[in-house]
């Protein structure tokens, strides 16, 4: 197939201005790359390139041509493409109108003018295109014969292309001669039988036929290679004589179908087939004789079936008794383990120890991997349940604790307080006592300082009251006189109100 | 070639459900993409009683180029040249109109209607089209000798009865390019 999509094709290039020719080149790479995805993407590595064969590295076998495929099922009309009136090999749709058309159809009529090539919409190459999934599945399912020649192989489309590329022996692929850029049936692309592409003369005329097509041209074209029989009068081509004679000439001497169970008749073939025909008294026998043969074959086959079977069996048997005995020896250790500790909780592991669990499926004490799996599970479900109840009970134990814990320290908090609300009076009533001695200095003749009075008044309340009253006195004497006694007069008063504790200071 | 398919699919569908009063066969039986049409003239027309051959040429890009069809017997039409070439004006197969989804069976039928219904506006022989709008009766005539002359007995697709060029009625007028 010559390549479809050459830019020299289609409009006449010559007349076209440069500008027009790098346009349409342009278009034309553009084309090729959208038929390459398409191709790519939906039929491997076959489609696609049907046209480039020459300019790029040859592939591994000759591309299929989804146009030539015969179809072995019915295809309905509407898969078949408009232009090609084949079922569409790459089917894709125009966006803007919906037709549908073999990609490779569709990009050459865009390439004679960019229009729908049914109702002339104008259709733009990148944007108004797309695949056509739905039409490709159902094309997929259409059944094909395989292209090589002479294969018969019948398969849905899809599957194709794996029994196309990879086994069928009539494959075209690359003439293994190199300088030779044909194709040949892969059975016949072998090193040893070289390029089959040369021209040989023909042994019965003189004609030069290609190595390839000798056998196509003896049974053919050759008039000069067709014999008589000596035997049966009929033309036959000469280099099959030897076939026409054992397995087909009417002459030939052979013997009974049925010689080998006793019949000793031999004649030429055409006294054998009526010998045949009026049943040869050695048939019966013949069959008989075979059938046997075959129902010995079958007893046999049915006997070592029979023996594995019954070996399976008694090893079976062997099993399930081992484990019997293991079960009765694992409850005993159970009732061990329940009088030593804590109860249900500690048997259950030790059940569940993984390897040794894994080694009892492997010898073979559960009947089934479902079994064991089932077995293993409901041990799980059980231990599960122990440990929740356990962790509910531990929670208990916890939360009881952090309870009388907290309950003794939120005590020693409350006390706490209640000893830092006793200091703080404390200091208060300190502090007014102090206002009041500056107060009646004040009123003596403002003679001594204001320290020396609070020091004096308040000698014996100890090293904690001393400090305190140490910072207390700072802030005094920074301050102005008369603003240091309204701050007191008029915060602290109420704070001692609403304690309720009186006018008086309280006692440490 | 996978026009191959294609042609031989329109083949049969000629040859199966052909146009009233059309025969199709191939020119010669290995090509495809030559087809001889034998065409008895409509009976509703100034043709009737005549049998036309058409040939039919398929390029070697079709269906991306519109098929080539030309009158084999002579013909006195507006829409068809008046010489030895039968060249048709048929708007289906100009090169803007054509389209590569048309079937060769739709061509067949636009050839067929086109002997009942000339298209004056759009002719090849603008003389045979003057004549047909403002002197009807006058190119009934000349059409009915030409078929009497030419299109009567044997249909022959080797050119042998088109005629001289410079046949007596058939002097070729002006022509525009239809």
């Amino acid at each position: 197939m010559p390549p479809p999509n050459t830019p020299e094709e289609g409009v006449p290039a010559a007349v076209s201005s440069p500008p027009a020719r790098a346009r349409r080149s342009a278009r034309n790479a553009s084309i090729s790359s959208v038929a390459a995805t398409i191709g790519s993407e939906t039929q491997g590595i076959c489609v696609g390139s049907v046209g480039d064969l020459s300019s790029r590295t040859r592939p591994c076998v000759l591309p299929i041509n989804y146009q030539e495929l015969r179809y072995e099922s019915e295809v309905d009309k509407s898969l078949e493409c408009p232009i090609c009136r084949t079922p569409f090999s790459v089917p894709i749709t125009t966006k803007p109108c919906g037709h549908t058309f073999c990609s490779v159809c569709l990009l050459r009529a865009h390439q004679m003018r960019p229009v729908c090539p049914i109702d002339r919409r104008p259709l733009d190459i990148d944007r108004d295109f797309c695949k056509a999934r739905v039409i490709h599945d159902q094309l997929d399912r259409l059944r094909v014969k395989c292209p090589s020649q002479g294969c018969d192989y019948v398969c849905p489309r899809e599957l194709l292309a794996v029994h196309y590329e990879r086994y069928c022996e009539g494959t075209p692929v690359p003439c293994p001669d190199n300088s030779c850029d044909l194709w040949i049936a892969r059975h016949d692309a072998t090193p040893d039988k070289g390029c089959l592409h040369k021209y040989t003369p023909c042994q019965y005329c003189s004609k030069q036929v290609m190595k390839a097509a000798l056998e196509e041209h003896y049974d053919r074209e050759c008039s000069g290679n067709t014999v008589k029989c000596a035997e049966c009068d009929v033309d036959v081509v000469q280099h099959r004589m030897e076939s026409h004679v054992v397995n087909d000439c009417p002459s030939t001497v052979v013997s009974c179908k049925w010689s080998s169970y006793g019949c000793g008749k031999k004649a030429p073939r055409r006294d054998i087939w009526a010998h045949e025909k009026k049943p040869c008294v050695y048939q019966a026998i013949g069959r008989l004789v075979k059938d046997r043969e075959e129902d010995r074959l079958i007893i046999s086959e049915l006997r070592a079936r029979l023996s594995t079977v019954e070996g399976r069996l008694r090893m079976s048997e062997k099993e399930k008794t081992e484990r019997k005995e293991r079960k009765r020896r694992q409850a005993s250790s159970n009732v061990d383990n329940t009088e030593n500790t804590i109860p249900a909780f500690v048997p259950d592991l030790n059940l569940s120890n993984s390897p040794r669990a894994a080694a009892s499926y492997n010898n073979g004490t559960w009947d089934s991997p479902e079994d064991y799996m089932l077995a293993q599970f409901e041990r799980m479900e059980t231990q599960m349940e122990d440990l929740r109840k356990n962790i509910h009970e531990l929670d208990g134990l916890h939360s009881m604790r952090l309870l009388n814990d907290t309950m003794r320290l939120n005590e020693q908090i409350a006390e706490l307080g209640s000893k830092v609300g006793v200091i703080g009076m404390h200091t208060t009533w300190l502090m007014n006592v102090q206002r009041q001695s500056r107060g009646q200095q004040r009123a003596v003749g403002g003679v001594g300082s204001p320290l020396g009075a609070f020091a004096s008044s308040s000698g014996g309340s100890g090293a904690t009251s001393g400090a305190t009253a140490g910072g207390v006195s700072d802030t005094l004497r920074n301050a102005p006189d008369n603003e240091g006694g309204r701050y007191y007069s008029s915060n602290m008063p109420p704070r001692r109100n609403s304690d309720g504790r009186g006018e008086n200071p309280p006692r440490l | 070639m996978a026009s191959q398919k294609r042609i031989a699919k329109e083949f049969a569908d000629c040859t199966n459900n052909a146009p009233a009063g059309m025969s199709i066969a191939l020119a010669n039986d290995s090509d495809v993409h030559k087809w001889h049409v034998t065409l008895d003239g409509p009976a509703e027309s100034v043709y009737s009683g005549g049998k036309f051959g058409l040939v039919v040429t398929l390029p070697p890009e079709y269906p991306f180029k519109a098929p080539v069809v030309t009158f084999a017997t002579r013909i006195y039409h507006p829409n068809v040249t008046n010489d030895n070439v039968g060249s048709i004006c048929l708007g289906l197969l100009k090169p803007e109109n054509w389209k590569p989804a048309s079937k060769l069976l739709g061509v067949l039928e636009a050839v067929r209607l086109l002997l009942v219904e000339p298209q004056p506006d759009d002719p090849l022989e603008s003389r045979i089209a003057d004549e047909y709008r403002r002197d009807r009766a006058e190119f009934d005539k000349n059409a009915r000798a030409y078929v009497q002359r030419y299109a009567k007995g044997l249909v022959k697709f080797d050119g042998t009865n088109v005629g001289p060029d410079a046949g007596a009625a058939g002097g070729s007028g002006k022509r525009s390019t239809g």
